[in-house]
């Protein structure tokens, strides 16, 4: 009986362990749309170090931007934040929606430089 | 891809947008000039309340004598017409490229739902060619013209659907959806087509002449 309940226990503790690990390292490799409240869409694939890397895009801020007052903040970014976190279901004056600001920063970089997925269907891979 | 991506959704819609607004901007004048010229005596007994009972009888299913001997027909051309229409105007993904070139946005359907309206659309399309080929009366008065147009309506639904649904090769879907969307904008000014902006002003016509002239009714 005690041998079975640390078996158990024991089969317990390795997957915590193989889960912990797994996780924290796991890297982005779509972005999450977990701030939608009624998605639409498949999560969008985005590998984010790999990404910038073969972009080559150094800085950080050309994404995470960082807004003060609705100044913008130069030399400075905002990755500890979310772009939900400005960013609403709906776009307030210069401000645009959050689908807007993925979809305006995104495509527009890869329309310019012709390079990068453009149409819904090659983000929002099915 | 990107050169042809950028030009099929860029200057190409503005091409596709502007001939389909000055086309039928066209149609509207040239037809009320005809009339003009021809039969000015027309516009003296237009008559709105006439014009507006005639088209509101025409545009509720069932309104009519005619409508309610092809039951069939009424039904599929009423849900037809209502879905072309609507479908495009409140598609998400539309919505949401308009958004992006302008900056301004609308209300959208959910995408479950635009998705059976597409079907019902392409099983629209179907259903005349069948009844075109199979009726004799119908294909009668049926030329080669006839089923161009079918097809150049079915086309953007049937593309978009593929698109949407990412079937096939993908980009190419894609790619022939906006073509096939653009090429049924230029053509509706000029082929039966522009039924669209004309068929109102040949019921108030119609309306018109029947209550004012007939004192009948003409549905
Ligand atoms: C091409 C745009 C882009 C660039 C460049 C970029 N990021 Fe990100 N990053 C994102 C997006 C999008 C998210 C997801 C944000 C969200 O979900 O709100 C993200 C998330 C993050 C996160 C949190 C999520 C996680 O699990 O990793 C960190 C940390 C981060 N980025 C750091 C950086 C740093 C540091 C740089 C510069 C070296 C950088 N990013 C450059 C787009 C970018
Ligand atoms: C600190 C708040 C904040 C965060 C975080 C933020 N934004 Fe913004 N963003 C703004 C503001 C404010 C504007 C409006 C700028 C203006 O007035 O022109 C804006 C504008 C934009 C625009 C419009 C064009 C431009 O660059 O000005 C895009 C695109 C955009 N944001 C994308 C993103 C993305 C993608 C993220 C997440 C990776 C993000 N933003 C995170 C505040 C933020
Ligand atoms: C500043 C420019 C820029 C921005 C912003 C940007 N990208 Fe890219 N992206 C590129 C370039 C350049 C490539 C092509 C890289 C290559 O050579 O393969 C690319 C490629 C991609 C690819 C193809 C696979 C890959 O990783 O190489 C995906 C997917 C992608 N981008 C998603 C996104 C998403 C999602 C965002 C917004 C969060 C985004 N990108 C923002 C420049 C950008
Ligand atoms: C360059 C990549 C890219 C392209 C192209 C793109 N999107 Fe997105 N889209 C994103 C990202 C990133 C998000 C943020 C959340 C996510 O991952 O889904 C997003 C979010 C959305 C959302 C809100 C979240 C949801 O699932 O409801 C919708 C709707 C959407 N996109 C539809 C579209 C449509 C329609 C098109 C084509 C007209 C399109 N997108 C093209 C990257 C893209
Ligand atoms: C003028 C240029 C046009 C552009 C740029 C355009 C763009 C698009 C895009 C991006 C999609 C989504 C595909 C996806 O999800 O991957 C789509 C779908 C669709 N479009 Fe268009 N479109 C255009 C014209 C039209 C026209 C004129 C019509 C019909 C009258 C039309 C009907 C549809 C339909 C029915 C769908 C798919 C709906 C579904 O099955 O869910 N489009 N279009």
């Amino acid at each position: 009986m005690y041998n079975r309940i640390i078996k158990f226990l024991g089969l317990i503790l390795v997957f915590v362990l193989m889960w912990v690990p797994a996780h924290s390292q796991d890297e982005m490799t779509a972005i999450d749309n977990d701030m939608f409240l009624k998605p639409q869409r498949p999560v969008s694939v985005f590998q984010h170090d790999e990404h910038n890397e073969t972009a080559e895009i150094e800085d950080c801020a050309q994404c995470h931007h960082l807004y003060e007052d609705g100044q913008l903040v130069e030399g400075e970014s905002s990755e500890d934040m979310r772009c939900a976190d400005c960013h609403e279901e709906k776009g307030i004056g210069k401000t645009p929606s959050l689908t807007q600001a993925f979809h305006l920063n995104c495509k527009m970089c890869h329309q310019e430089k012709k390079s990068g997925p453009v149409m819904c269907g090659e983000c929002h891979v099915k | 891809m990107h050169d042809l991506y950028n030009f099929v959704s860029g200057p190409l819609v503005w091409v596709a947008f502007a001939v389909f607004f000055f086309g039928c901007l066209y149609r509207l004048i040239r037809m009320l000039a005809l009339v003009n010229q021809k039969e000015k005596f027309i516009f003296s007994y237009m008559s709105f309340k006439y014009s507006l009972r005639s088209i509101l009888h025409w545009s509720i299913p069932f309104a009519t004598e005619n409508m309610r001997q092809h039951p069939v027909m009424t039904i599929v051309t009423f849900a037809f017409h209502f879905c072309l229409i609507i479908t495009p105007l409140f598609l998400l993904a539309h919505v949401i490229l308009w958004d992006e070139a302008w900056h301004f946005s609308w209300g959208h359907l959910p995408e479950g739902l635009t998705d059976i309206m597409t079907l019902v659309v392409v099983f629209g399309c179907f259903f005349f060619l069948i009844r075109r080929l199979r009726l004799p009366e119908v294909q009668f008065v049926t030329s080669a013209s006839d089923y161009i147009i079918l097809g150049i309506v079915a086309a953007p639904f049937i593309t978009g659907f593929l698109a949407y649904h990412q079937w096939f090769n993908y980009p190419f879907f894609m790619i022939l959806h906006i073509i096939s969307g653009e090429i049924m904008l230029i053509t509706i000014p000029f082929t039966r087509l522009a039924h669209m902006v004309l068929a109102p002003f040949t019921r108030a016509y119609m309306g018109s002449e029947f209550g004012g002239v007939r004192h009948a009714r003409d549905w």
